[in-house]
């Protein structure tokens, strides 16, 4: 069988046939993803500038320094609510979920390890709602309505983000590095601590603040526990708590435009402290790789 | 903390293999700087070894002695279970599910595998350097070659800072790394980073030091750096390195060993003895063949 032989002067010609045919293709199957990119893209952004463009109005100080109650209402106590929510949240779920993703990759024997792995499949694809409804039925008829319930949803959901992520970073860390330090004669306990963990902490870090965004978003699970009020209420988790997600939702749903617009005001302060967290992590991380 | 560690051990001498080697461990003593090493401190011997992987035996029988002070290079075709063996030795094996062995492994009379003896600290004694050079990634230079001491030691900040200069210094990499000593250990060159991971294992101050395939992955230059340095450590340490290059055997081990793959697909030891025996008159035609580069 003959073979299509080029010569020189075959490249300075035109392309046809064969060839012609293979670069409409080509300029095809671009045009086909970048639309396909754009799709993406473009209502990412549109959200971004639509809420900016709601929210930016309304955003102002007296908004994030005062609280409801006050005579210029403001989201004061959403804003320090959620935080507390947050933070409270992921000092449960952080460590359990480290601890729990190290032991699947590192200890666990693999049936275990399997078995543990699906059922934190299971868990994140749970819709948040049923984490709210897990707490609204087990701790809010002992504790009520209250910051304890919160936390108890927000690290059910933050747990399997934290444990998925870590157990990914750990798998990452090079079998030889392991074995260079148990050969030291360091302790296995020592070795996955200071030494695969320690390799791992910028991924680590990342599933913690993968989980903290999760956490910072989350409605449903927060109406149905800490319900939200009125009140500042500064680590008081015992009772009624106030969350930004709880605000964005009360407030669009209100006839009162003043709310309408604070509620995407909040939102975008939301945003904004979402992608601060994010863009701070990553800078960490990139930095972390050139030391 | 070394010589602590002697008093409480049985001195052995008996060479059962390879006794032809103790008028030579004479004028190794004679070299031996340190003062705090004794000249028979690091001698092995392995006996009736078989080490399993599950059910497959990986390791056939092998009885070894291993002269203190000296380099014993084990060589042979791939998967006759050097690499195994080598393992063994420190009991890094068991860092893999369903390893087992039987037979024994003394060092200087103590059985390693004794139901008294805890592995983390055999490891400590029995030191090791991988095929691949591994630093901690996250680790400086220091702090590398200070790791054991912090982590399985407990040394003031002082003397961790004179231990890794020492260590260093062995390792011939101090005066590369003498102004950059806080740089990601990772920022070395390949060779630089496996005279790193030496400097990391002798800075715990083991007896002896498992090397396998320690030239694998470097250029020729930095081979001939680590096989200078093989020579220059053996007058403080029992050296055992595992190497497909039979030249660098020739170069660097005093001893040699060949083994070998048996039917089963499970390593024996051909046999073992002085190197210039090993390469230019050995008793086993096997030995020989493989020697002349006839096959493996």
């Amino acid at each position: 069988m003959s073979v299509l032989r080029f010569t020189a002067a075959d490249l300075v010609k035109a392309p046809s046939g064969r060839d012609a045919r293979r670069r409409r293709a080509d300029r095809f199957m671009r045009g086909i993803m970048f639309v396909t990119a754009a799709i993406a893209v473009v209502p990412l952004i549109g959200l971004i500038t639509y809420i900016i463009t709601n929210g930016l109005p309304f955003l102002t100080s007296q908004l994030i320094v005062n609280s409801p109650l006050d005579i210029e209402p403001g989201i004061s106590n959403a804003i320090i609510g959620s935080l507390q929510l947050t933070i409270a949240s992921i000092i449960v779920a952080a460590p359990v979920g480290i601890a729990g993703g190290v032991y699947l990759n590192e200890f666990a024997s693999p049936r275990v390890s399997s078995a543990g792995e699906l059922l934190i499949d299971v868990m994140l694809g749970t819709p948040s709602i049923i984490a709210g409804l897990f707490a609204f039925l087990v701790v809010v008829p002992a504790l009520g309505f209250s910051g304890y319930a919160a936390i108890v949803a927000l690290s059910v959901l933050m747990i399997p983000i934290v444990m998925r992520t870590t157990q990914e970073v750990i798998r990452l860390v090079p079998a030889g590095v392991r074995e260079a330090s148990l050969a030291l004669g360091i302790p296995v306990w020592k070795t996955t601590i200071f030494v695969t963990c320690r390799t791992a902490a910028s991924g680590l870090l990342t599933g913690v603040v993968l989980a903290v965004s999760r956490g910072l978003g989350e409605t449903a699970p927060l109406l149905l526990t800490a319900k939200g009020t009125n009140d500042t209420e500064i680590l008081n988790f015992g009772s009624t708590m106030n969350a930004m997600p709880i605000v964005i939702y009360r407030y669009s749903s209100s006839p009162d435009s003043l709310l309408i617009g604070q509620a995407w005001a909040t939102a975008l302060v939301l945003l904004v402290i979402a992608l601060t967290l994010n863009v701070l992590v990553r800078f960490r991380t990139v930095n972390n790789r050139v030391a | 903390m070394e010589e602590e560690k002697g008093k409480g051990m049985k001195r052995s001498e008996v060479n059962t293999a390879g006794s032809t080697q103790a008028s030579k461990t004479a004028s190794s003593a004679a070299t031996n700087a340190h003062a705090s090493h004794n000249s028979t401190e690091g001698s092995l011997n392995l006996k009736n070894l078989e080490v399993f992987y599950d059910k497959f035996r990986a390791v056939n029988n092998v009885s070894l002695n291993i002269e203190p002070k000296k380099v014993t290079a084990l060589i042979g075709p791939s998967g006759c279970g050097k690499s195994t063996l080598l393992r063994a030795i420190n009991r890094m094996h068991e860092t893999i599910p369903n390893a087992t062995v039987k037979g024994t492994i003394t060092l200087d009379g103590i059985d390693i595998y004794g139901s008294l003896v805890d592995p983390v600290r055999v490891r400590r004694v029995i030191g090791m350097v991988f095929q691949k050079p591994n630093p901690f990634p996250t680790m400086s230079i220091f702090g590398n070659v200070a790791s054991g001491l912090r982590l399985a030691g407990a040394s003031s900040k002082d003397e961790i800072a004179g231990i890794v200069e020492e260590s260093l210094k062995k390792a011939a990499l101090w005066n590369e790394v003498k102004d950059k000593l806080n740089e990601p250990g990772t920022s070395l060159s390949g060779g630089q980073q496996q005279r790193l991971c030496i400097a990391r294992a002798i800075a715990v101050r083991p007896e002896v030091i498992l090397m396998d395939e320690p030239c694998s992955a470097l250029d020729p230059i930095a081979t001939l750096k680590i096989e200078e340095l093989i020579r220059e450590l053996r007058t403080e340490y029992t050296i055992v390195i595992v190497t497909h290059n039979m030249q660098q055997a020739s170069r660097v081990s005093d001893s040699t060993a060949f083994f070998s793959m048996g039917e089963d697909r499970g390593g024996y030891l051909v046999e073992s003895g002085l190197t210039p025996q090993i390469f230019t008159a050995p008793t086993q035609q096997l030995t020989e063949d493989y020697v002349a580069g006839r096959f493996g």
